[in-house]
């Protein structure tokens, strides 16, 4: 089966998403700016929500402005993750299973990845998540030999400092944005936080 | 590090009233309770008086969300001292043990506070919280009832049950509680706004009327409320968009559409004057609206 590289960039996002709302629920959407097929290559990631996910009125919402600004900027929608509330429990939810036929509607190699809050904690050594590809219409959990995060531990480092300088919370989700539209879902002075962590230059890749 | 007060240039008094604050409104900014809370309570403890009370049990709950049980432990240990046989110091008792997921202890002690006073809402609301902490969605919508029953004027219960039934995708009973919480607050738009997106997440042309109508109600109380504009324009759409109406219902539909896409449409251009930061999910927000346009008409 085709492998799944997450970009530095995408991976924090999520991960400070989930990070900034430990008590909720989150979810986004992952986008791609390749178009290579084959291979799906996650290069960012919008936040979407933090509360009342089943809801249907602000995913679907969200998910055509998010398709507007795709199109907008030579991106596509190419996967759908998930952080529950409860810790315990990582396993998709109904919710979770239906957004991600959405976007297989759309590309067929679209894949589910749900964030292991159990394994957040600081000092985890492998990437916290489980992804799930649609294979004869059901969703089966992906070989994790298939799932590439290039620069792994840098990855992880950047997160761990952008939540210990308190980055984390200049995050804007889609339901942060909702309550205040002057913040941008698009995220790009985080991004810019993200790049310039990431870049050669501070040595960390 | 440097402390809060030299970092803020702020006195005690003004941190103390800072956490007084935070208590009243109910926030739940743990971290910067902790950070205020422990500073507060080490340097400047003699000076609070019987404020120092209420201080300690804020800064134990808030320790605990940030798991800094160190901090917890002390504040603790302190409220024991001078409450040895209160509840409510029994309760965060009971909360430190939740934290260190040692659920069935505390659902000992809980019940041991209950068997001393069977009204004792706090410890029934923390045993429930348990289950949900569980993944027992189902136990604790069952729990939550029982304590309705006794209990049917407590409306943070029927907004947490409402919110259970929301993640079971139960949507009539949802809308069953927030129709008791809007009864109780008809001048609260949250209620009304969340009950529209209940509505309409059920579906069918009844609800999408109904979700449209409480989506304008909620405008109504707050004309600022994002969600209910938008929720206006879909609703709105997706009515006008369904071949079975009749031409007049069509038509009083796109009137309203156009009507919430104009409010939109003005309400980002006032939040992007002289700002650049929000250009992409504003060039997003006008492109929707534009081609939504054309689908319509």
């Amino acid at each position: 089966m085709s492998e799944v590289e997450l970009s530095c960039l995408a991976y924090v996002k999520m991960y400070l998403h989930a990070s900034l709302f430990p008590r909720s629920s989150v979810n986004g959407l992952l986008l791609s700016s390749s178009l290579e097929e084959g291979s799906v290559c996650v290069t960012d990631c919008v936040p979407l929500l933090h509360s009342h996910l089943p809801l249907a009125m602000i995913s679907q919402l969200a998910l055509t402005q998010v398709d507007v600004w795709c199109s907008q900027t030579q991106q596509r929608i190419v996967g759908y993750y998930q952080a529950n509330a409860c810790l315990s429990n990582s396993s998709p939810t109904p919710v979770a299973f239906k957004m991600a036929e959405k976007i297989v509607e759309h590309y067929s190699n679209a894949v589910l990845l749900m964030i292991e809050g159990r394994k957040m904690s600081s000092g985890y050594r492998v990437p916290p998540i489980v992804v799930y590809e649609h294979k004869d219409s059901r969703w089966t959990l992906k070989d994790k030999h298939k799932i590439m995060l290039r620069q792994w531990e840098e990855t992880r480092s950047i997160a761990d400092q952008l939540l210990k300088s308190n980055d984390h919370t200049i995050l804007v989700d889609f339901d942060s944005h909702l309550d205040d539209i002057t913040k941008d879902w698009t995220n790009q002075k985080l991004n810019a936080k993200i790049m310039e962590l990431a870049s050669p230059a501070n040595g960390n890749m | 590090m440097a402390s809060i007060s030299e970092l803020y240039d702020v006195t005690w008094e003004e941190m103390r009233d800072k956490l007084r604050k935070w208590r009243e409104e109910n926030y739940r900014n743990s971290e910067q309770i902790v950070d205020v809370g422990e500073e507060l309570i080490s340097e400047h403890a003699s000076k609070l008086g019987d404020d120092i009370w209420i201080i300690y049990e804020q800064v134990m709950i808030a320790a605990l969300d940030c798991s800094r049980d160190d901090l917890a432990w002390s504040c603790l240990q302190e409220l024991k001292r001078q409450f040895p046989d209160s509840h409510r110091v029994k309760r965060l008792v009971g909360m430190r043990l939740e934290a260190l997921e040692r659920y069935e202890d505390a659902n000992k002690l809980y019940d041991s506070v209950l068997q001393d006073d069977p009204t004792n809402t706090a410890a029934r609301k923390r045993k429930i919280s348990i289950l949900r902490a569980q993944g027992r969605n189902t136990d604790a919508i069952r729990e939550l009832n029982e304590y309705l029953e006794q209990f049917v004027g407590d409306q943070e219960a029927w907004h947490e049950l409402s919110e259970l039934y929301i993640n079971e995708h139960d949507y009539a009973k949802a809308a069953f509680c927030l129709e008791e919480l809007m009864m109780t607050n008809p001048h609260n738009h949250l209620y009304c706004e969340q009950y529209a997106e209940v509505k309409y997440t059920q579906g069918g042309m009844e609800n999408m009327e109904l979700a449209r109508k409480y989506f304008a109600q909620a405008l109504k109380l707050n004309n600022r409320n994002m969600r209910a504009l938008f929720g206006l324009y879909m609703s709105a759409s997706h009515i006008a968009a369904n071949t079975k109406v009749s031409a007049k219902v069509k038509k009083d539909n796109v009137k309203y559409a156009a009507w919430a896409a104009s409010q939109i449409n003005r309400a980002y251009q006032l939040a992007g004057r002289g700002k650049k930061e929000n250009k992409c999910s504003m060039k997003a927000v006008e492109e929707m609206l534009e081609s939504m346009h054309i689908t319509m008409s």
